[in-house]
């Protein structure tokens, strides 16, 4: 139900708003996921760089096990990408999947919601094999380096930045209904003897 | 050395086509990212888990990018405000379409009202930081410029900053204070809206008049006069319509109240319209009619009664909190504080508009009830000794008068 409002009648009837067109943009979400791919694909961090990096840091004797693993991922990627949009979508799918799982042990509803948010219905079996090759990978990392891989994830989402309005007291709280008087019975009697205001 | 304001200010930016660099205004619209926030839509009425998940999902969006917004460096926070076109429906759909914590709807299942409370925080902390110019001693914008970017692009807007005080005013009062001062003092053009809005407020007083059938609509006084058939009257007309009507009237008195609580300097503006007659007068008109529907008809649903009572009262009240806010700003205010060199202006414009009130004999025994007239009249004869006595002894008995009309005790 549409409920009447006052700033609804100045937004329609008075000339101090700009009257914006809202019509059509009930579909917006799907805009919004495909825009979320392109941003994805427009990310300067790319596939190559994080193998690059992952395999750069550790021994040669632990390449195959990497590999292996970075693999997996990439093959996950594959069946929840699809592979309608090109090998690079794919790669930018696994990026988004090792950022989203590295520091996870298992695929939570958080991680669920943001690969669906983000690729629409997926298998899960694939997203837990990315998962799971996330954690393989970072465990043979040393520390510091797991630090650096967060870092590069954090500066290409643009997190860590702080937010404004950070040390702000916000309250949720919100004008509420006020008290008033008992409704008079049946409304029989003249109600302009009982019906004053509870002030 | 001082920084430069942001308006003046000119970056290196990166050509997307040529890769080349080049110079460019800070506040350049090719500055700005093509984001596309979504609509904000209200919580879905029914339980279906599929508009709920869709509901989670769009105010995930705008969270997640109002805070990617909200964690921009001031330059480019500014661009994308002014620029994305997106961003600016998505807040107003955001004021327009939240749900009021005294609109009808059942309790929010937990996932929702977090969701809810996040896009609160974020909603609210993106116009505060728009409604400042001045972030740091090093990210700051003219006064003067900042009044032009936030009135040309309707940033702010009158509906809009009514919204803005209804949904965040009752915890955030002392921060909104500032914020819209702010934005009143740098751009006074804001001053002349709220003028061109108030005819608007007013016709939607006229309409609910309309509805409870004790003003005619002018388009369907012919109609009527063709058809010869009455008009219905809160007594006698859907329930639905009558609901409509109270619901009506509860958000305009609330919305009008927050406004004029958050910020009392609008009341000359509202004044100036006759404003204070107008609202008793549609008090008068109004109340008896949907206190005698709501109590008189019959109510298959009780709860809906009752619920329609309590909204009433509630916009009586505000009706009356709003009559003594103006009054009190732009008479009471100036002799008491001594802000007005000469107060015989004010004390004479005071004991005008309690004059014109006393035929309003059920007004002013609500009004006296909630801020008794003889308090504010010997708080005047304090201040002002030389008030004409003759005409305080008149109103206090035209006072006296209304409860006896009204049969009530004083």
């Amino acid at each position: 139900m549409v409920l009447p409002r006052l700033t609804g009648a100045l937004r329609s009837f008075s000339n101090v708003t700009r009257q914006d067109d809202y019509r059509g943009e009930s579909a917006d979400l799907m805009n919004k996921r495909s825009k979320l791919r392109e941003q994805v694909l427009e990310s300067d961090l790319t596939w190559k760089k994080i193998t690059q990096f992952v395999t750069g840091i550790v021994d040669q004797k632990e390449h195959e096990a990497i590999n292996e693993g970075l693999k997996e991922i990439l093959q996950a990627a594959k069946l929840i990408v699809g592979t309608d949009h090109g090998q690079e979508a794919i790669e930018s799918g696994a990026v988004f999947l090792l950022k989203t799982f590295y520091d996870k042990e298992s695929v939570g509803q958080k991680e669920t919601k943001a690969i669906k948010q983000m690729f629409g219905p997926f298998p899960s079996t694939s997203a837990t094999a990315a998962c799971n090759a996330a954690s393989r990978i970072v465990s043979q990392l040393p520390q510091d380096q797991v630090n650096r891989l967060a870092k590069l994830f954090q500066e290409n989402g643009g997190e860590g930045r702080m937010l404004f309005g950070n040390n702000v007291v916000f309250s949720l709280e919100m004008y509420e209904l006020e008290a008033a008087d008992d409704i008079p019975i049946n409304g029989t009697t003249d109600i302009e003897d009982r019906l004053t205001l509870d002030l | 050395m001082p920084v430069l304001p942001l308006e003046e200010q000119h970056v290196d930016h990166k050509d997307g086509m040529t890769g080349k660099l080049r110079s460019l205004p800070a506040l350049d619209p090719k500055r700005a990212v093509s984001r596309h926030f979504v609509l904000y839509l209200p919580p879905p009425a029914l339980c279906s888990p599929a508009l709920l998940e869709e509901f989670l999902e769009r105010s995930e969006f705008i969270i997640q990018d109002l805070r990617w917004l909200l964690a921009l460096p001031h330059d480019l926070f500014w661009c994308q405000v002014i620029y994305d076109e997106s961003l600016q429906k998505c807040l107003d759909s955001f004021l327009s379409n939240c749900p009021r914590s005294y609109d009808p709807h059942p309790p929010f299942p937990p996932a929702v009202q977090q969701v809810q409370s996040e896009l609160h925080r974020c909603v609210f902390l993106t116009f505060l930081r728009m409604s400042t110019h001045k972030e740091s001693k090093d990210h700051h914008i003219t006064p003067s410029v900042f009044g032009e970017i936030i009135y040309n692009n309707f940033l702010f807007d009158i509906p809009k900053l009514m919204d803005i005080c209804v949904l965040f005013g009752k915890g955030n009062s002392g921060l909104l204070q500032k914020m819209i001062d702010n934005i009143f003092r740098h751009q006074p053009s804001y001053y002349q809206d709220l003028d061109d809005s108030v005819p608007t407020l007013l016709q939607v007083l006229s309409s609910i008049l309309v509805v409870c059938g004790v003003q005619q609509d002018k388009d369907s006084v012919e109609l009527q006069k063709l058809g010869e058939q009455n008009r219905s009257t809160p007594l006698d007309m859907p329930v639905e319509e009558l609901q409509d009507a109270v619901l009506y009237l509860c958000d305009s008195t609330s919305t009008l109240w927050a406004f004029l609580d958050i910020f009392p300097a609008s009341s000359e503006t509202l004044k100036k319209h006759d404003f204070l007659n107008r609202l008793s007068c549609f008090y008068e008109l109004c109340c008896p009619e949907l206190e005698d529907a709501i109590t008189k008809r019959t109510f298959e649903d009780k709860g809906l009664q009752s619920d329609l009572w309590r909204r009433l009262s509630h916009s009586r009240k505000k009706m009356l909190e709003i009559f003594h806010i103006i009054l009190s700003k732009t008479c009471l205010q100036p002799i008491l504080e001594h802000k007005a060199e000469n107060i015989q202006p004010y004390v004479e414009d005071f004991l005008q508009v309690l004059t014109v009130l006393l035929p309003e004999r059920r007004f002013l025994c609500d009004y006296d009830e909630l801020f008794p007239v003889a308090d504010d009249l010997n708080l005047l004869q304090q201040v002002s000794p030389s008030i004409d006595e003759t005409r305080t002894t008149y109103i206090l008995h035209g006072v006296q008068g209304a409860y006896a009309d009204t049969r009530r005790p004083m």
